[in-house]
C-alpha cells in the first residue's frame, strides 16, 4: 500500500458516515488501517457498554442547565476514592451521630426517612425542611428505613429538572437494610430558587426509568410554587415509601 | 426540559465514541479516558447546535478534546502522577528516523506550549498532514509547519545531548 494512511480524524469521519467515505477502497486494500479500524471500533463499544451508562447522566444535567449555569452535581461514588484516606475520615468523624431533637428533615414515624446535611467547614450540618442554604452548598445524605429496601434520591427543582443523585450507576436502586449515611456527597448547582430532594425505596428492585418518570409526573409543570408545596409521587410499586426535604437555595 | 436531556443523551451516544477515543489516545488509561470523556462533553453540549452540524463536528470535537486532554497530562506531570508517564504512541506514518529515540521525543513533547504540542500530536501521534492540522486548530499551514519545525530541531538537540 502506497498511498498515505488516513489520519485518525480521517477514520473519525469514515465512522461518522461510512456511506460518504472516500476511504473504503484504503481499508480494503491496507491491512495495517483496517486493523486501526477495528480497534476504534471496539473502543467505541465498550465507550457505550461501559462509560456511556456512567456518565450520560451528568452530560444530561449539563445540556439542563444551558450555557451559563453549569450543573456541578458529582457522581459520588467517584467523589469517594478520590478523597484521601485522612480527609475522608475527618469528613465521616465530623458526620453528625444523630440529628438534634428539633430536627425536621425526617418528617413523622414513617418507614422511610431523609435527613439532609450541609457541608459547613469540616462539619455536616442538618438541614431543616424548607430551610434556606447557599445555592452551591455541598450536601450529604441520611436515609433511615424500617425494613429492607432499594433506594433512589432523586431532587426536582423549579425549572422541572429532575436530578438523579443515587446510587449514580445501576438500575433498580441501591439495597438498604437500616439507616445509612449514604456514600459520596453532591454539590448544589449555584442556582436560586427551591429544590426538593427525594428519597424513595420499593420492596423490590425499582428501575430508574420508573422512579425518575413518577417523580416527573408529581411535578408535571416547571416552577417554584410546586416544588415548595410539595407532592405524593404516585404509582410507585406496592409498599414503597417515600420522603422529602425542601431546600431554599439563595446565593 | 426532558427533550433537551434526550437530545443530549442521543448527541452523547453519536459522538462519545470519538471524545472517548481522542482520550484514550492521549491519556492512555482507560480510567482517566473515561472521566476526561465526560469533561469534554460536558463542554462541548454547551453548544448542542454546533454538535448536530455533521459536516463541522469532528475538527471541533478532536479540537476540544486534544486540548483537554493534553492539559490534562501537563497537570498529572507537574503533580508527579503515574498516568503522565504513560507514552503517547506515534504514528505509523511517521518516518522511523524521525526519532532516534521516540520516548524520549514524548517527554520533550511535554516541554512545549500548548499550541507547539497540539500541532505536533496532529502531525506525529495521529498521523495528520499539516494542513489537516491547519484546518483543525484554526492556523495557517505556515504556522503549523514552522511549531512543527521548532518541535522536530528541539528534540532532535535534546536526543543528541541526551546521547553525548
Amino acid at each position: 500500500m502506497t498511498a498515505r494512511c488516513p489520519s485518525d480524524l480521517a477514520l473519525e469521519r469514515h465512522l461518522l458516515s461510512p456511506e460518504r467515505s472516500t476511504l473504503t477502497a484504503h481499508l480494503a486494500a491496507c491491512p495495517a488501517c483496517a486493523a486501526r479500524l477495528q480497534t476504534m471500533q471496539r473502543q467505541g463499544e465498550e465507550f457505550l457498554r461501559y462509560v456511556y451508562p456512567a456518565t450520560v447522566e451528568a452530560v444530561e444535567a449539563a445540556a439542563a442547565s444551558g450555557p451559563s449555569g453549569a450543573v456541578r452535581w458529582l457522581r459520588w461514588l467517584a467523589l469517594v476514592p478520590a478523597l484521601g484516606a485522612a480527609a475522608a475520615l475527618a469528613l465521616f468523624l465530623a458526620f453528625p451521630s444523630a440529628p438534634p431533637d428539633d430536627y425536621l428533615g425526617i418528617k413523622g414515624g414513617g418507614a422511610l426517612g431523609l435527613t439532609v446535611f450541609v457541608q459547613e467547614g469540616a462539619n455536616a450540618r442538618p438541614v431543616r425542611d424548607g430551610e434556606t442554604v447557599p445555592a452551591g452548598a455541598a450536601l450529604r445524605f441520611r436515609v433511615r428505613t424500617a425494613r429492607a429496601c432499594r433506594l433512589w434520591v432523586l431532587s426536582v427543582d423549579g425549572r422541572g429538572q429532575v436530578s438523579r443523585l443515587y446510587p449514580t450507576q445501576g438500575e433498580g436502586g441501591a439495597v438498604l437494610e437500616r439507616t445509612a449515611d449514604l456514600p459520596g456527597g453532591a454539590l448544589l448547582d449555584g442556582l436560586a430558587g427551591p429544590e426538593r430532594v427525594v428519597a424513595l425505596c420499593a420492596p423490590e428492585a425499582l428501575p430508574w426509568a420508573g422512579a425518575e418518570a413518577a417523580v416527573r409526573a408529581a411535578f408535571p409543570a416547571p416552577g417554584p410554587e410546586p416544588v415548595r408545596r410539595g407532592a405524593v409521587v404516585a404509582g410507585l410499586p406496592a409498599g414503597a415509601a417515600q420522603d422529602a426535604v425542601l431546600l431554599e437555595k439563595r446565593p | 426540559m426532558s427533550e433537551h436531556r434526550s437530545k443530549a443523551a442521543e448527541l452523547y451516544r453519536t459522538h462519545g465514541p470519538a471524545v472517548y477515543r481522542r482520550c484514550l489516545r492521549i491519556l492512555r488509561d482507560p480510567e482517566a479516558a473515561r472521566d476526561a470523556t465526560q469533561e469534554v462533553f460536558v463542554k462541548l453540549i454547551r453548544d448542542m447546535s454546533k454538535l448536530e452540524d455533521r459536516e463541522t463536528v469532528l475538527p471541533w470535537i478532536y479540537r476540544v478534546a486534544t486540548n483537554h486532554c493534553l492539559n490534562h497530562r501537563r497537570n498529572a506531570s507537574r503533580r508527579g502522577e503515574d498516568a503522565a508517564a504513560a507514552p503517547l504512541e506515534l504514528a505509523d506514518s511517521v518516518p522511523p528516523d524521525t526519532f532516534p529515540d521516540r520516548q524520549l521525543a514524548q517527554l520533550i513533547l511535554s516541554r512545549f506550549d500548548a499550541a507547539t504540542q497540539t500541532v505536533a500530536v496532529g502531525v506525529l501521534v495521529d498521523g495528520m498532514e499539516q494542513e489537516e492540522v491547519a484546518e483543525v486548530l484554526g492556523l495557517s499551514r505556515r504556522t503549523v509547519a514552522r511549531k512543527l519545525a521548532r518541535f522536530l530541531e528541539q528534540a532532535r538537540h535534546q536526543v543528541d545531548r541526551s546521547w553525548s
